[in-house]
Formats: structure tokens, C-alpha cells, sequence
């Protein structure tokens, strides 16, 4: 029992100074945030957000068209027993852009790009890669961190926009063929009922996801130590991470705004 | 130059270095020795700033290094070069990139000026056909001396070799022995070996610093610690297994208390 409890305040304690470690992480790199317009970071940022967008794109594509038409297939044969199926368009254009979008391109991107970031950064941490760039007076922020923070809180967004519109265009491939509803009906519906509101909240909550998933990416990544095994444990951290810290999140972003 | 006095600094429960102390002159060579897991690249950390002692003054270039923040401390490193243990090279830059990342991101000088040091410093170490290589298609040595390139493409006033003929075949080992005598006789470059090579040690050492159990055990020039009378030095010159240094030093039994790196909030700030 004692163990126990001694167990859980090393784990509370070691949670708050990781914790409070991120956040110093996102102030010091906001400090520094004019160098990504200097052109060697300007084009690595670049780069970076391309390397991310091709390397999360083919997953998104398919979680995205088949959420939309699970959404759609879903919620469609229950408001058919109603006779309502022509608001199809609404409920699927709403909630993907409100809340599916973000949160399912925020979770593919925590394993895909956040899990990299935090191995790469780790596995420099442990060969003195890090150390060597302090030793050379290159700032690990400014060279590593930032370039990655600006570049993923930038792929979120888009990648959203991209989720949203393909899983819209999987809903509608459902309702066309299976439910039976006009895709024009579902067009008319959805541009109805869809809210700027709905855009920019899901948009702003996007770009609060990209912004986590770096921050635990790179803090994880910076934190690494004892090896190969030390960047494994790393990895599996940023990743189970950054899962609660978008679930959490993500319900007071929507709590704030439609409640 | 550089200046350790009663340094003392506990890792992982276990006292590395309890009042170290060593004065190195400018243009001095010194040869750091001992056996592995005795703090020599602990030393070096510290020599830098990467750690800070729990107790003790390091004087490094004039100032104390344990006291510079932010640009101060950047304006220092630039002056001291480092060659790590196992390169540390960026693996996404080829070699030349990776020597020249200090120039550019530092903006120290013009674009052909970089590329001039970094052919100097790559050919110095026998590199300079393999500038477009990643580190990843190189081997471990070559890695070692690309590192070793990078460390001198600033012109420091002090280097700190960690290793640096370790994993090396003989003749890489005499082409870095004799660079670092180059630097030596050339240049009033202050450097710091630390090494397990003793025919090196002896060959480049202006004198020759044995650490043992957190102290600098023995120190003096490589005839003196040749012909030392102290049991431990020569049972390390000689590699022999019986004598006062028999033991792998081991963590002493400790309450839980931590004192290890990552957990020490003050190694965290260090990142900047
Ligand atoms: N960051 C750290 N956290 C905890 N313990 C550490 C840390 N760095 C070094 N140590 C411990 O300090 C001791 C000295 O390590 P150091 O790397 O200086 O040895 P060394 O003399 O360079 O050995 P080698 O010749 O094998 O390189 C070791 O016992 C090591 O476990
Ligand atoms: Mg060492």
C-alpha cells in the first residue's frame, strides 16, 4: 500500500515537471518565433510541413471517406425510420467539421508524425547529438523545436480541411447509393445547416491539436534518456499523450464555444 | 585557461567526481586518463557547461563557466571545440553540411569562406572526398574524424577530444595523433585528450592527468607518470589486471533520493 502510494506521487510529480517542462517549451519557442522567417528556417519549416502532409496523407484519405460514410450510413438508416433521411446532409457535414475532422486527423498525426518527432529528437538527445548543438551555440529551440511546432500546428489545419471535405464526399457517396439521397439534397442541406462557427471552431481546434502534438512530441523527445530503450518508452509516451491530452481538450474547445 | 578547483558533482547516486582539481595552461596538451566509468568525459561536460558542479569553481577562457546564461555562454562555446565519444553528427546532413552547420548557423563568415574552412578541416582529417556522404553510409571511424572536423572548423582556442582514436584502425589513429600535434606546435590551441591509448597518450601529452575515484590521482609529464612509483599508475600504464585500481567503481548504496540528470530541473533549463 505505502509503495503504492509512493509509486503514484513519483508518477504525479514526474507528470507535473514533464508537463511544466511542455509549457516553458511552447513560451521559449514563442520567443523565438520571429527565426521561422529566417530563410534556412523559413524553408525547413517548408519542407517539414510537406514531409508531413505526403507522409499522413494516404491514412487520412481512408479514415476520412470511411468515417464520413460510417457517419453517413449510420445515422441515415435511423432517420430513415423516421422519414427524416434528407437531413443527412446536416448531421454529417456538421459533426465532421465540428468534431470527427479535427479529432481523427489530430489522432492520425499524433501517431504518425508526433510518435517521429519524439524518436527523432530522442534518439539525438541519446547519441549527445542535442548536446553537440549547444556546444556549437545553435539553440536546440530555435534549430529543432521551433521549425517543428510551426510546421506541425500548420499541417493540422490542412490536413483537416482535407479530412472534412473527403469524409463530406464519403458521406455523400453513401446517401447516394444506399440511402437513396440526392447528392444536390445533401449539398443544399449540409451549406443550410453548416455555420461559420462550425469552420472555425473546428479549424481553431485543429490548430490547438497540431500545436500539442508537437509540444509532446519535442518534449518528449528533449526529456529521452538511457538508450534505445529510453527512445522506445519515449515514443509509446507521446503517443498515449498527446491521445487524452486531444480527447480532453477537445471537449472544453466545444464546451467553450456551444455551451 | 582552464581551471578546476575542488569540483565535486554526484550522477546516478554515486560521487563522480569529489574534489577534482587541475589547472591547464594555454597551449598546453593534456592527457586525460582513467579507467572507463571514472568521469573523464564527466570532466569534459563540465569543461563545456553541459553539467554543473554541485560544489567547486571551473574557470574556463577568463570567466566561470557555471555562472554564463544565454548569449554569454554562446559567445564562450564558440571559442571551444568538442569532439564527442561517438561523433554526434546530424544524420540528415551530409558531412559537409555537418561541419559547416556552426559557420551557417552562427553566420560567422560568407558563404565561400565556409566552404573554403570546411574543405581545410575535411582534408585535414583525409574526409574531403566523402563530403557528400551521410553519416549513416560512413563508417564509425569516419564518423568519428568528420566530428573531429567539426570541432576545429571554428578555429577554437580550446579542444576537447573525447576519444578521439577509439574505434579507429592504426593508421586513423596516427593521422588524428599527429593533427593534435599539428594544432599543438601551429597554433596556442589549448587541448584536453582524454584517451585509452596509452603510446598516444604519451606521444601528444605536454603532461599526462590519471583519475581515480573522483581525484586527479597522478599528474605530470609522460616521462614522470612513466616513471612514477605510485602502485596505480603504472598498474594502468602497464593494463595490469591486480592493483589498487582492480575494481569497476560501483554506485554506493543510497536512500531514494534522486540525483540523475533528467530529473534535475536545472539540466532542463539548461535547453535553450
Ligand atoms: N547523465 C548522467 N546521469 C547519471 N549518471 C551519469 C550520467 N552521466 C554519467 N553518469 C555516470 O557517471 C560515471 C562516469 O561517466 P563518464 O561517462 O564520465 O565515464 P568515462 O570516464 O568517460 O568512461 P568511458 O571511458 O567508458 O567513456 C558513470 O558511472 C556514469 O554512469
Ligand atoms: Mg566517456
Amino acid at each position: 500500500m505505502v509503495g503504492w502510494i509512493r509509486e503514484f506521487g513519483a508518477f504525479l510529480r514526474r507528470t507535473s515537471t514533464t508537463a511544466g517542462f511542455g509549457l516553458m517549451l511552447i513560451w521559449r519557442t514563442a520567443l523565438v518565433l520571429p527565426h521561422a522567417l529566417a530563410p534556412r528556417r523559413f524553408r525547413n519549416i517548408l519542407d517539414l510541413i510537406f514531409i508531413y502532409a505526403i507522409g499522413a496523407l494516404p491514412v487520412t484519405l481512408v479514415v476520412s471517406v470511411f468515417t464520413g460514410m460510417i457517419l453517413a450510413l449510420n445515422t441515415g438508416l435511423s432517420l430513415k425510420d423516421f422519414g427524416q433521411e434528407q437531413m443527412i446532409g446536416r448531421i454529417v457535414a456538421v459533426s465532421l467539421v465540428r468534431e470527427m475532422g479535427p479529432f481523427m486527423t489530430a489522432l492520425i498525426l499524433a501517431a504518425s508524425v508526433g510518435s517521429g518527432v519524439a524518436a527523432e529528437i530522442g534518439t539525438m538527445k541519446i547519441s549527445e547529438e542535442i548536446d553537440a548543438l549547444e556546444i556549437m551555440s545553435i539553440s536546440p529551440i530555435k534549430f529543432l523545436v521551433l521549425p517543428r511546432m510551426v510546421a506541425l500546428t500548420l499541417v493540422c489545419p490542412l490536413m483537416t480541411l482535407f479530412a472534412g471535405v473527403v469524409g463530406i464526399l464519403g458521406g455523400i457517396l453513401v446517401s447516394e447509393f444506399q440511402l437513396g439521397v440526392n447528392w444536390v439534397t445533401f449539398k443544399n442541406d449540409a451549406l443550410l445547416h453548416l455555420q461559420k462557427k462550425d469552420v472555425y471552431t473546428g479549424l481553431l481546434k485543429s490548430f490547438i491539436f497540431g500545436l500539442t502534438i508537437a509540444t509532446v512530441g519535442c518534449t518528449q523527445g528533449l526529456i529521452t534518456r538511457g538508450g534505445a530503450t529510453g527512445v522506445g518508452s519515449s515514443t509509446r509516451r507521446s503517443v498515449v499523450v498527446t491521445f487524452l491530452l486531444v480527447i480532453i481538450i477537445g471537449y472544453y474547445v466545444t464546451w467553450m464555444f456551444f455551451s | 585557461m582552464i581551471k578546476l578547483q575542488n569540483v565535486h558533482k554526484r550522477l546516478g547516486g554515486r560521487a563522480v567526481l569529489a574534489g577534482f582539481d587541475l589547472d591547464i595552461g594555454r597551449g598546453e596538451t593534456l592527457v586525460l586518463l582513467g579507467r572507463s566509468g571514472t568521469g573523464k568525459s564527466v570532466t569534459l561536460r563540465h569543461i563545456v557547461g553541459l553539467m554543473q558542479p554541485d560544489q567547486g569553481h571551473i574557470e574556463v577562457l577568463g570567466s566561470d563557466i557555471s555562472t554564463l546564461k544565454g548569449r554569454e555562454l554562446m559567445k564562450h562555446r564558440r571559442r571551444i571545440g568538442y569532439l564527442f565519444q561517438d561523433g554526434a553528427l546530424l544524420n540528415w546532413l551530409n558531412l559537409g553540411d555537418n561541419v559547416a552547420l556552426p559557420l551557417r548557423e552562427n553566420m560567422l563568415c560568407s558563404a565561400s569562406e565556409i566552404e573554403d574552412r570546411v574543405f581545410k578541416v575535411l582534408s585535414q582529417v583525409e574526409l574531403e572526398q566523402h563530403a557528400d556522404k551521410l553519416p549513416s553510409e560512413i563508417s564509425g571511424g569516419m564518423r568519428k574524424r568528420a566530428g573531429l572536423a567539426r570541432a576545429l572548423v571554428c578555429n577554437p582556442e580550446i579542444v576537447l577530444y573525447d576519444e578521439p582514436t577509439s574505434g579507429l584502425d592504426p593508421i586513423s589513429s596516427s593521422l588524428i595523433n599527429r593533427l593534435i600535434d599539428d594544432l599543438k606546435s601551429s597554433t596556442q590551441i589549448t587541448q584536453v585528450v582524454v584517451t585509452h591509448d596509452m603510446a598516444s597518450a604519451f606521444e601528444i601529452g605536454d603532461r599526462i592527468a590519471l583519475l581515480h575515484e573522483g581525484k586527479v590521482r597522478a599528474l605530470g609529464t609522460a616521462d614522470e607518470v612513466r616513471n612514477s612509483s605510485d602502485p596505480a599508475v603504472s598498474q594502468f600504464i602497464h593494463g595490469r589486471i591486480e592493483g589498487p585500481l582492480a575494481r569497476e567503481p560501483l554506485p554506493e548504496p543510497q536512500p531514494e533520493t534522486e540525483t540523475d540528470e533528467g530529473s534535475d530541473p536545472q539540466q532542463k533549463e539548461n535547453i535553450q
